[in-house]
């Protein structure tokens, strides 16, 4: 599977209508375009200057490539995207390129609802195999440990340079070499992960720097609550 | 198919916007696949703000995307981007397909 997040710096004069029309068009993607799974959308929470996150995912690259020719794509999603479209409303973002993403096995990041959280990692050049396995194996081990932290998954971020084909770089590497995508009951439980005791919680208030020599150079976070269409096969009450 | 671009410009900065398209808009878009099909003007004669319709064509939507993917990687579409969005005041962009009776393909 691919997982993605495509993350907008929003215009500041962008009009409340045509955001909630972003908002909308991402959220209901896959009414459109049957491959696109998962879709949801949230307000992001932190101090990163961006502001609407669209995360979704697809079953394979070439459920990816579906996507990519859509007419949706093409004719509704990017009308509020591109550089030179008429009614775009988002801004080049401080995060470089907007467009996160990892391949799994599986729908392992798949929560119903909550708090979605998004650490982007610049590791360290120079960083070997095993020592980002053992951070991964670490991070993941954080749902195991954090008492409703329902989603804990850590990878390279090939998404970021590999977006036309979800294989292939079109581009060098990307500014955040990995992304950590977190899931929470809600935001108490994130906020009680924050003042926790786990080894990563510990990690994160001290200060990537020092631990595991080093290997994580930079971080940024963002966080939202997740907000997706209903699911017609639940009804209502 | 054709994507047409259909903007409101200040009468006074009509020139400036058939420059940018003229030079860099029909250097980038070109080199990206995209061929220019026309560009049209409203009347700067009538009281209104002038609206400017540009189209391109291309085969179809898989055409399209590498022609994105080409614009994205290209600099000069990001200045491109840039430059039409200071001169328009605001404005749509739809694809078309031509149904089996248009003359124009």
């Amino acid at each position: 599977m691919l997982r993605r997040f495509e993350v907008y710096a929003l215009r500041p004069d962008a009009p409340a209508e045509v955001v909630r029309a972003l908002e909308a068009a991402c959220r209901e993607c896959g009414r459109f375009i049957p491959e696109v799974l998962d879709s949801a959308v949230g307000t992001n929470l932190s101090d990163a200057p961006v502001q609407l996150v669209w995360e979704h995912a697809y079953a394979s690259p070439g459920a990816y490539r579906r996507y990519m020719v859509h007419p949706y794509h093409a004719a509704v999603i990017d009308r509020y995207l591109l550089p030179d479209a008429p009614e775009r409303i988002v801004i080049d973002g401080p995060l470089g390129a907007g467009l996160y993403g990892y391949g799994c096995d599986g729908p392992s990041y798949r929560m119903r609802a909550g708090v979605r959280r998004l650490v982007l990692l610049r590791l360290d050049a120079g960083a070997s195999e095993t020592d980002v396995a053992r951070l991964a194996e670490t991070l993941e081990q954080a749902a195991t440990e954090v008492p409703d932290m329902m989603v804990s998954i850590m990878a390279a971020n090939s998404m970021g340079s590999a977006w036309f084909d979800g294989v292939t770089p079109v581009m060098g590497p990307p500014r955040w070499t990995h992304v950590w995508e977190q899931g929470f009951a809600n935001l108490d439980a994130l906020d009680s992960y924050r003042h926790g005791d786990s080894i990563v919680a510990e990690v994160e208030r001290g200060g990537w720097d020092r631990w595991m020599g080093g290997v994580v150079k930079r971080s940024a976070e963002l966080f939202y609550e997740v907000s997706r269409r209903p699911d017609p096969t639940l009804g209502h009450g | 198919m054709r994507l047409v671009d259909t903007v409101e410009v200040e009468t006074e900065r009509v020139e400036d916007y058939l420059q940018v398209i003229r030079t860099l808009g029909m250097a980038v878009m070109g080199d990206a696949g995209a061929s220019f099909v026309s560009c049209a003007t409203t009347s700067s004669a009538i009281g209104e703000h002038v609206y400017i319709e540009v189209t391109w064509s291309f085969d179809d939507h898989v055409q399209w995307d590498e022609i994105r993917k080409n614009l994205v990687l290209d600099p000069r579409y990001h200045e491109y981007g840039a430059t039409v969005a200071s001169l328009r005041l605001g404005g749509t962009r739809r694809f078309f397909t031509p149904t089996t009776f248009s003359p124009a393909r």
